[in-house]
């Protein structure tokens, strides 16, 4: 440039880049070793994880090992112990010098061996090598050639050095003669010293056996095991490949103590020194809950089936845990694990391994349904009644065609005939012909079976809400509108969720639903007693379901509505008729022809109006009618003037007089109706209610099945896309403060774009998404879906529940869709779960139930229904069906229980179709592993003295049966607590009747039936009581002897043996005997045999 | 301003080559232009001194007397050449040691993503896809850049400029060059990059990328304005309209490059000429149809049934 002065060397050729190329060279070879270190560790962070499993875990089983070593010393005291290692000494002792001659002699016959192999397998090779030449030869000269050759290298000698030093010279055939000989002798020996050893070998096995039956943990030997396992480790990729799912898990590279047979805790691994666990000891803790795995085993399950992330991934743990942009399927979160079991699942209601409960998934899949989810989204396996009763339809339709085309075909074939030319041709012709009517026939038995089945599913279908054609019946007009407004106001518990309608929709909803009711005159009811009719609520068990009280005043169950206001809406006789049979219908309902049929279409036909489950055809086309109200709420047997009380006791809980209401005269206005029509449709009514004009309205919400899997790009986030995805405070975009409070992580700061976030934001405020743009949208625009008001454990659950709600790649053999028995348990729960059992009965052992939480049950457990623990191996299923479909077991006197009069809370009638029946029926047989069909076991004939023998056991002093069980005389059935003897027959299986006198507590813990009757003698059971002189000499099992007994009872020889009771003194023992169960029931529970 | 939005698009590994490539060419502009500069006014020097004129070959310094007239590859070229293969040896590597590369999740051929876009150095072709159909846009112009970059040594007549920075005396060669590839291939991939949101609509920088953003914007082929409904019409219009573009820019181009270009224009034979006016005119042709369409709307001004300009 023209300011610098110009070099006198020429620049180019003078210049030197030594240091150019010596810094550049430096930071080559640094950026070399980065690489390599990237390489080696920078991208293998599981190395890092595996080096600290090592060094942490170690220090960790030296700590176990120390502890089991005591607790090995705490069995060693035991004299068993010293007695088996004593054992071991002996045996040892006694062997010693015959095993010590026969491992000289194994020794010898080794080292014999060893110096002949040596030289017979070199030479061996050399043989075989010459004869593939000989074999792969082509001319005959060159295969004699080496046939020669061959022949002269066999019969040269060789030397073999035996160890004593003595040398022998050996031919081929020889040698190899002498090789077998030596191993043979070899063999032979080492049996000789197991046979020798076998003692000592038999007796520490023993040992051995007696400490790890007798260690809770791991012995010091496998924990030695599991020692030298971490110190020998390297550091390698740990992975569990399946390749027909095409599963490539990596995830045990770092999380190396999840199988791990010791329980390993975040802080027992976490670093001397550290307050809390780093993410190292978070990550090497066991898996929470082994007993899943042993069903899932990793080995052909994996990881990522259930927890999601990508299991390939080694390089960092977001990418890892999947927790990345591109991931579609990232970890599912510590709170919503459970999703990952409906992925497999979804076909169960109820997910229960043991006793252990999955209360998030379950109670996700539960909510679905309680809150009428189904009623506005289609989710398979929800609802399936009405699908199948279509695809039931159908098949009758189809059925009916092809019938018809082979009447017609028969005739043809028939007429053919006639005019067949010879004879062989007219009777082939005529037996196609018979063979179409045969198969006719068949097809009539098919159509029954259909039809029977539609039967069913119409018994079947039910609806979430309450039947609204009954409105005018039913409800005070004027209190309508106001529900609308905004239910929870009237009932903060209530099912029906808050819809945001304007005072014109409510106005308009409102005069459609009363214009469109029933207008059928109910019969009058007079006023009843309303303390016998509290009374009644609280002893029959409407509170399983139903619940009383707002707040913390609140009791009972949230399965149905909350009664603390009903006088305020309800009209009496319409309640009467209600409480006494929930499922009497109005009128009832053809599908069909799509209309509810009057007394006129019977008149039309000379038919009575008299419709019920046994006349359930409609009169003007045969179709199947709806003769229920699609309601779960059951019968309770009732007397009508104990449903009059119970009516009388509830139109009295109101807070202000239903006269008090505004008066809602518009919704007489006939203009209103054709609107209220399209608001009615618009919001989905129908899906949960049944509304004149709505039964066939389609479900109008998306579907879920799929929903965890959608791409969160088809998630409608609108205006909260860019926030969702920034996270940050002023990202939340929910402001109501009771929405707000339903979100479980509570409001937003982290980025909330993916599924978990928008179920959250969904559930907890429906049309969070509408924000910004409501406002400019029209009202048939918005978004529908109304607030739920759900709490944050129940927006959690149903999350969790979505979430997992997937299109699984995993090939369908891992879908839990099983053929067997089990399958029967599926579609039990699914039956249990519609009707609430649970909320009475104990099914899954630790479930606690509606009834056992109410503060009447408290002193009082034997009034609690019967556990149903063990119900299937208990009952004879023919029974149980007889039992389930009417449990009054009694077809005139119906105001009672069947099998347990003495209690009052009553166990109702379902009105279960068969369909239900089976499912049930077959649900506890299968839960109690018992083979379907049941097989009743031969009870023997007791001779005469044996029945002697017997009748003394079961009138003792020491058991006196019939002091708490009934006998059917009505004054002893009020202070009974246990079912009639006289029912065992039919209903009990003798093998379980023997479990049951055993060990009660283990069968049904906290029962009041005692335990400790009988005890163990000389492989015998026999009464634990002083036995009557009778019994000596007898030498037969007691137990089953009573047994035997119980199941020949007669009615006469129970009311023989009752007289000869004393049975006042029974009831004022009662109370104490009931605190002795409560303590042995606390002490079983303890002491874990179950 | 979307602070965030830009910062994510810069930070995308996708992107940090064209983030790294605006301030490199700049920077490579500048040094050019800095030194053909300077060699301008030293060529302007030389020429005044016959002398000098005749020994002087190397351009970037005043020669000196003692100098080698000229040097070795080896050592003096390729050493400096070496050095420079190992620092880009040292940057490749930290670039692949620090970003990984972008994979994203599986494929889905239902679910493909929003915007989906080709990889950096294709950007500028897919932006050429708005403004012509496939056929032109995916096939015909990529050969003519190819064919237009082989025949540069066939119809570059000048002489001068070999070696060295200048742009005196290139300044046709130059231009044309800044033109086709700053211009037309660099902005067209910024504007790939940058600009190009989801739904491919245009959000300018620091805009954020909506994805529920609406725009209200109707295309219309030039035929349809006048009314032109028939296709044989449409199909005769559009080859006036394009013949006619050729024909008037050929005689624009003819007239201005004799009278500002004598020299070069003297060199070139009849063929030379009319090859380098055709590429010149179509290579013109794509910012003139950038224009058309997003400034007026109009989508295509020939259609035919074969192919749509």
């Amino acid at each position: 440039m023209p300011d610098k002065p110009i070099p006198e060397q020429d620049p180019i050729t003078s210049k030197s880049y030594a240091a150019h190329y010596l810094i550049a060279t430096v930071i080559l070879i640094i950026t070399l070793f980065w690489a390599l270190w990237d390489e080696a560790w920078g991208q293998r962070p599981w190395k890092a994880f595996q080096e600290q499993f090592k060094t942490r875990y170690s220090a960790f089983l030296n700590t176990a090992r120390a502890k089991s070593h005591d607790s090995e010393k705490d069995v060693q005291k035991d004299p068993e112990y010293a007695g088996l290692s004593a054992a071991v000494k002996k045996a040892t002792e006694d062997s010693a010098a015959a095993a010590k001659a026969a491992r000289n002699n194994l020794k010898d016959a080794n080292d014999r061996l060893q110096a002949v192999q040596s030289v017979f397998i070199d030479r061996r090779a050399y043989v075989n090598a010459l004869t593939y030449e000989l074999e792969t030869s082509e001319s005959a000269s060159a295969k004699a050639s080496k046939q020669k050759e061959i022949d002269k290298y066999k019969s040269e000698e060789a030397t073999v050095e035996f160890p004593d030093g003595s040398k022998k010279k050996f031919n081929f055939e020889e040698l190899e003669k002498t090789y077998n000989a030596i191993r043979d002798e070899r063999t032979k020996l080492s049996l000789d010293l197991g046979d020798v050893l076998k003692p000592v070998t038999e007796a520490q096995a023993k040992l051995d056996e007696y400490v790890t039956d007798h260690m809770v943990d791991l012995t010091p030997a496998q924990i030695d095991g599991l020692k030298r396992k971490v110190s020998d480790w390297d550091p390698t990729i740990v992975q569990i490949n399946v390749a027909e799912a095409n599963i490539v898990d990596r995830c045990e590279s770092c999380h190396m103590g999840a199988r791990e047979p010791l329980k390993i805790t975040p802080a027992a691994l976490t670093s001397k020194g550290e307050k809390k666990p780093d993410e190292y000891a978070n990550a090497f803790v066991s898996h929470p809950e082994p007993e899943l795995l042993k069903i899932h085993d990793p080995d052909k399950f994996g990881c990522s089936p259930c927890h999601q992330g990508n299991g390939r991934a080694t390089t960092s743990i977001e990418k890892a845990h999947g927790n990345y942009e591109h991931w579609l399927w990232p970890l599912f979160p510590k709170e919503n694990s459970q999703a990952g079991c409906q992925t497999c699942h979804s076909a169960d209601m109820v997910l229960v391994s043991g006793d252990v409960q999955f209360q998030t998934i379950n109670s996700g899949k539960e909510i679905f349904r309680r809150r009428g989810c189904n009623g506005c989204h289609r989710y398979e396996g929800y609802d399936r009644e009405p699908e199948d009763l279509n695809s039931v339809g159908q098949q009758i339709k189809q059925i009916e065609t092809q019938k018809k085309d082979n009447i017609k075909q028969t005739a043809y074939l028939m007429k053919q005939a006639d005019a067949a030319e010879s004879n062989d041709e007219a009777n082939k012709l005529n037996g196609q012909a018979i063979d179409l009517r045969v198969a006719n026939s068949k097809l009539d038995g098919r159509l029954q079976q259909l039809d029977f089945q539609s039967h069913s599913l119409m018994q079947d279908m039910k609806k979430i809400g309450p039947n609204l054609k009954d409105v005018r019946l039913k409800l005070n007009k004027n209190w309508i509108p106001v529900w609308l407004k905004k239910p929870t106001d009237f009932r903060p518990t209530t099912k029906m969720p808050n819809f945001r309608l304007t005072d014109h929709q409510i106005q308009a909803i409102s005069a459609y639903i009363w214009q469109t009711g029933f207008t059928d005159p109910l019969p009058k009811r007079k006023p009843g007693n309303a303390a016998h009719g509290k009374e009644l609520f609280e002893s029959r068990g409407c509170l399983a379901c139903h619940s009383i009280g707002e707040g913390d005043q609140m009791m009972g169950g949230t399965f149905a509505a909350n009664l603390t206001r009903v006088g305020e809406k309800a009209n009496y006789d319409y309640l009467v008729r209600w409480i006494h049979n929930a499922r009497e219908r109005t009128r009832p309902y053809c599908p069909y022809e799509k209309k509810d049929i009057g007394p006129e279409d019977y008149a039309k036909k000379n038919l009575p109006y008299q419709w019920d489950l046994a006349h359930s055809k409609c009169p003007n086309d045969g179709h199947e009618l709806q003769v229920q109200n699609m309601t779960v709420m059951p019968s309770l047997r009732l007397s009508p003037e104990d449903a009059e009380d119970i009516a009388t006791y509830l139109i009295s809980q109101k807070k202000q007089e239903p006269s008090s209401y505004a008066n809602a005269s518009f919704m007489d206005d006939p203009s209103l109706k054709e609107e209220g029509k399209k608001w009615v449709r618009f919001y989905g009514c129908g899906g949960c209610h049944e509304i004149s004009g709505m039964e066939d309205e389609g479900r109008i919400g998306t579907e879920l099945t799929f929903e965890g899997s959608k791409p969160i790009e088809r998630l409608d986030f609108a205006l909260s896309t860019e926030p969702a995805q920034r996270g940050g405070k002023d990202s939340e975009p929910i402001k109501d403060k009771e929405d707000l409070a339903r979100l479980p992580d509570g409001p937003a700061e982290k980025p909330w774009y993916d599924h978990k976030g928008f179920f959250e934001h969904k559930l907890a405020e429906p049309n969070v998404f509408d924000q910004g743009m409501a406002e400019y949208k029209s009202e048939t625009e918005r978004l529908r879906m109304p607030n739920v008001h759900l709490t944050k454990e129940e927006v959690l659950d149903l999350t969790t529940f979505l979430m997992g709600s997937q299109e699984t790649s995993l090939p369908a053999s891992y879908q839990y869709k099983p053929g067997d028995a089990r399958h029967d348990i599926q579609e039990g729960w699914w039956v249990v779960v519609k009707y609430d059992c649970m909320a009475c009965h104990q099914i899954i052992p630790g479930q606690s139930t509606i009834l056992m939480r109410l503060p009447q049950y408290q002193d009082a457990q034997e009034q609690l229904p019967p556990k149903l623990l063990t119900e299937g191996a208990r009952v004879d299923p023919e029974w149980l069906r007889k039992f389930l479909s009417n449990p009054s077991l009694n077809t005139t006197d119906t105001n009672r229980n069947g099998v347990r009069p003495y209690l009052k809370v009553r166990m109702p009638t379902f009105s279960f179709s068969d369909n239900e029946l089976r499912k049930l029926v077959r649900f506890f047989q299968a839960l109690s592993q018992q083979p379907l069909p049941y097989i009743p076991e031969q009870v023997p004939t007791l001779t005469a003295k044996e029945t002697d023998m017997a009748r003394s056991l079961f009138s003792s002093t020491a058991a006196p049966c019939l002091k708490c069980h009934a006998t059917g005389d009505p004054a002893h059935d009020k202070i009974a607590t246990a079912p009639n003897f006289l029912l065992a027959k039919e209903r009990l299986k003798p093998d379980w009747v023997e479990r049951w006198i055993t060990d009660p507590q283990a069968v049904s813990p906290g029962t009041s039936m005692p335990s400790g009757l009988f005890k163990q003698q000389n492989n015998q059971w026999v009464f634990a009581g002083p036995t009557p002189p009778t019994f000596n000499g007898y030498d037969g099992d007691h137990r089953k002897l009573l047994t035997d007994y119980i199941f020949q009872l007669t009615p006469e020889e129970q009311r023989r043996v009752a007289a000869s009771m004393p049975r006042a003194a029974a009831a004022v023992q009662r109370p104490t005997d009931r605190k002795r169960a409560a303590v042995e029931s606390h002490h079983t529970a303890g002491g874990g045999s179950r | 301003m979307d602070w965030r939005q830009l910062w994510e698009i810069c930070s995308a590994p996708d992107n940090v080559p064209i983030v790294g490539l605006i301030p490199l060419l700049a920077f490579y502009i500048y040094l050019a232009w800095k030194q053909a500069h300077a060699n301008d006014i030293l060529i302007e020097q030389l020429e005044a001194d016959p002398a000098m004129a005749k020994t002087h070959h190397r351009k970037t310094w005043p020669f000196k007397p003692g100098w080698a007239k000229e040097v070795h590859v080896w050592p003096f070229l390729l050493r400096i050449e070496f050095l420079a293969a190992i620092i880009v040896t040292i940057i490749l590597m930290v670039w692949s040691i620090t970003l990984n590369a972008p994979l994203e999740e599986p494929a889905n051929p239902n679910l493909t993503m929003n915007p989906a876009k080709a990889p950096w150095y294709f950007l500028g072709l897919q932006e050429m896809l708005v403004y012509f159909d496939p056929w032109i846009a995916g096939v015909v112009m990529p050969t003519m850049i190819i064919i237009g970059l082989m025949v540069i040594p066939y119809i570059d007549t000048n002489p001068l400029g070999s070696g060295y920075y200048t742009w005196k005396q290139r300044r046709f060669s130059i231009g044309t060059f800044l033109f086709g590839f700053i211009i037309l291939w660099v902005a067209m991939i910024i504007i790939g990059t940058f600009i190009r949101g989801p739904g491919w609509q245009w959000f300018w920088p620091g805009q954020t990328w909506d994805h529920n953003r609406l725009i209200y914007e109707v295309n219309r082929d030039l035929p349809d304005i006048f009314g032109i409904a028939s296709n044989l019409g449409k199909g005769i219009f559009g080859a006036i309209i394009v013949g006619g573009y050729y024909l008037l820019g050929g005689g624009l181009v003819y007239s201005l490059f004799r009278r500002r270009m004598g020299k070069d224009f003297q060199r070139m034979s009849l063929l030379q000429f009319s090859i380098m006016q055709f590429l010149l005119l179509t290579m013109v042709a794509l910012p003139l149809k950038m224009a058309l369409r997003l400034l007026w709307h109009i989508k295509y001004v020939w259609i035919t049934p074969w192919f749509n300009i």
